[in-house]
């Protein structure tokens, strides 16, 4: 598990981004930090992409490297045609509109002295008015989102963490973006105020044809509003599948292990915990990343890294021992 | 039938305020036998935290308590000054949720975890070492003669919630109070720990508290569930007979707006809409009758008692006058849908969302 490949990229022209290879490091003293190792991924126009793992297993990296924030140490982004890793910067910043992200801490991603208002409008002024939104019609873009628009002088603390949120969505909205991401946005929230977000971006994804890049611990939030999911683990991918596809035939040995750790849910998979700790990702395991923890690793598992190949239509897993059903 | 191990009767708690008087726990009861695991499920504000640190007294200063709180047959408020003093931490204990936060970074873990033992016990340095190591092996920590001289950031936030528990065990407390201890974990460190607690639990024969947001964690651990709704328990009942029977409205919106990892994705969720109310100034009917899509005009005028199948094993019951599953409640549902809102006001279309 936990490998390299492209095997589960799309030849389609519907691609909107495509991630190659990327590798992120990050120098510290003593050595360095192998938080993406060889990543590629792509996302389709409409979709939403889930990607899952523990914390630290480099998904929110992931995501942001794919957007350039930081720059990858190596690898391609691919979006529109163009290599956005060799663009110079001002290149960037003038296709940065098309890509935004929600956070995960509501209230503290939105600056607390200014009004709701200049918090949603100010791409609009940085970037001009675009084609589905202009400064009048922000108060229509704050009812879409679910703010009343006569509330728009009041400071983010006049509001609860899930309206925080939804003017977090706002703001990734008015630039019009292609693609949005969204890092654990509805953890820090309650069930039941989750639900209403997860409502809403469904809603804003169909409204306005954003693609979206969904992080999340939350397997089964990930499984409700993802077409398509990637579990990562220490910087790899162990597997890609359809949203239902992974849920009701997950193969990969890690897969398996976090949906058994779902609380008080049926799965198809067998009851295990997963033992033993996370390694070092200063000096990841050799072979499959995973084999220190993994209930199926061989001596091929600890030597030799697997490659992310299709074992069922639009299935495809990083494993040599894939659990097939 | 089993030793009663906690007693709780008529449990309320109130906070002066600078805007005014705040009930936390409103007339809260509950029984809970020995070896058994209670769940005390709510959303942030509900009152279940609060609930929890009454039972092991650390309330704040600004609060104050009614009713009876009997642990292990005695009534707390007959302990004398110095019989609390080692009654609480010893024959109850916590383990709080953010094993960041309730760990002392610049003490090592074995100063940590052999303090209580030596303060409430009376054991001498060398015993409570011994016993330290000993309870870290038992939940599950490697190498912990490596470990008791490390300091709490060098060890990882799933190993931190294990030396959390170790020290709650310490003094081998009869009751165990666990306030969220997995919410800051990962999925799989999460079902670990709970493990840990279930066997530490049958091993000891510990009774156990255990405070969760998530109705997942408690239907997959406890024996029985209070759904806690602004202070007061909603639903109370045997975690089968609830799941398979939900009576309270509340219990049942929180299960639906949950995402159900057994449902295709892209399913449509169903949130509970409005906000709970504001403990400062509370609604004179049932509390939860503004977002409840079965509320009638008696529920905002009086505030319903749990009532059910009564008392004992089978002891299910539920505080609403218009309960899911009943007749009346039906009507209630249908007469709402078809005047397009609840008693309180709220538009069913949004309450129901998509479904109806």
């Amino acid at each position: 598990m936990a490998g390299s490949g492209t095997a589960h990229l799309r030849e389609s022209d519907d691609v909107l981004v495509r991630v190659e290879h990327m590798v992120v490091e990050f120098p510290i003293s003593g050595g360095t930090v192998h938080a993406v190792s060889d990543v590629s991924f792509d996302l389709v126009e409409g979709e939403t992409l889930g990607i899952v793992g523990e914390s630290g297993c480099g998904k929110s990296t992931t995501a942001r490297a794919a957007i350039q924030l930081p720059k990858p140490t190596s690898g391609s982004v691919w979006f529109k045609g163009l290599d956005i890793t060799k663009l110079s910067k001002e290149q960037m910043r003038q296709i940065r509109p098309e890509f935004q992200m929600i956070f995960q801490d509501p209230i503290s991603s939105l600056n607390p002295r200014r009004t709701v208002t200049e918090i949603i409008s100010d791409g609009l002024k940085v970037w001009g008015e675009n084609d589905s939104w202009t400064l009048d019609t922000i108060d229509e873009l704050m009812e879409a989102v679910g703010i009343d628009p006569r509330y728009g002088e009041r400071k983010p603390h006049q509001f609860s963490g899930g309206q925080c949120q939804r003017i977090s969505i706002a703001r990734a909205l008015v630039l019009d973006p292609k693609v949005i991401i969204c890092d654990e946005p509805v953890s820090a929230l309650d069930v039941s105020v989750q639900a209403q977000i997860l409502n809403l971006l469904e809603d804003m994804k169909a409204r306005y044809g954003v693609s979206l890049v969904f992080i999340s611990h939350d397997l089964s939030v990930v499984k409700n509003i993802s077409d398509r999911v990637m579990v990562m683990y220490m910087g790899k991918t162990c597997e890609v599948a359809g949203s239902d596809d992974l849920f009701e035939k997950p193969t990969h040995h890690y897969t398996r292990a976090l949906m058994a750790a779902i609380p008080g849910a049926d799965v198809v998979v067998e009851d295990q915990t997963l033992e033993g700790e996370l390694p070092s990702a200063i000096n990841p395991p050799a072979g499959c990343r995973f084999n220190s923890r993994c209930p199926a690793a061989t001596d091929e598992c600890r030597s030799i890294e697997p490659q992310i190949r299709e074992v069922a239509p639009n299935h495809f897993v990083a494993c040599h021992h894939p659990v097939l059903t | 039938m089993t030793e009663t191990m906690l007693k709780v009767e008529n449990l309320a708690v109130d906070f002066s305020t600078p805007a005014g008087n705040l009930r936390a726990v409103d007339g809260v009861s509950l029984e809970l036998a020995e070896g058994e695991t209670y769940a005390i499920v709510g959303e942030s504000g509900s009152g279940k935290s609060v609930f929890s640190r009454t039972l092991i007294n650390l309330l704040a200063g600004n609060g104050k308590r009614e009713g009876s709180i009997e642990i292990g047959g005695r009534d707390i408020d007959t302990l004398s000054k110095s019989e609390a003093k080692h009654f609480f931490g010893v024959d109850v204990a916590m383990v709080f949720q953010d094993p960041m936060t309730s760990l002392n970074p610049v003490k090592r873990i074995d100063a940590q975890l052999m303090e209580a033992m030596r303060y409430h016990l009376k054991v001498s340095k060398s015993e409570a070492r011994e016993r330290a190591i000993a309870l870290l092996k038992q939940v599950h920590i490697p190498s912990p003669e490596q470990r008791m001289r490390q300091y709490p950031h060098e060890l990882s936030g799933g190993m931190r919630q294990r030396v959390v528990i170790a020290m709650a065990l310490a003094c081998e407390p009869r009751l165990l109070i666990a306030d969220e201890p997995t919410t800051a974990l990962d999925v799989t460190v999460q079902k670990s720990i709970l493990d840990l607690l279930d066997e530490l639990r049958i091993e000891r024969k510990m009774s156990m508290i255990l405070i969760t947001h998530d109705l997942g964690v408690a239907r997959g651990r406890a024996d029985r569930i209070g759904v806690m709704y602004a202070g007061r328990l909603m639903e109370v009942g045997k975690t089968d007979d609830l799941f398979a029977d939900m009576r309270h409205p509340y219990t049942q919106a929180l299960l639906q707006s949950i995402p159900n990892p057994a449902k295709r994705s892209h399913t449509r969720l169903q949130p509970i809409p409005g906000r709970p109310p504001n403990l400062l100034d509370p609604p004179q009917g049932c509390a939860f009758a503004a977002r409840c899509r079965h509320a009638q005009p008696d529920c905002l005028n009086a505030k319903p008692v749990l009532e059910g199948t009564s008392g004992g094993s089978d002891d299910h019951r539920w505080a609403c006058f218009h309960p899911v599953g009943t007749p009346d409640g039906d009507a209630a549902l249908k007469a709402n849908l078809e005047a397009g809102a609840n008693a309180g006001g709220m538009s069913m279309k949004e309450i129901v969302g998509e479904l109806v």
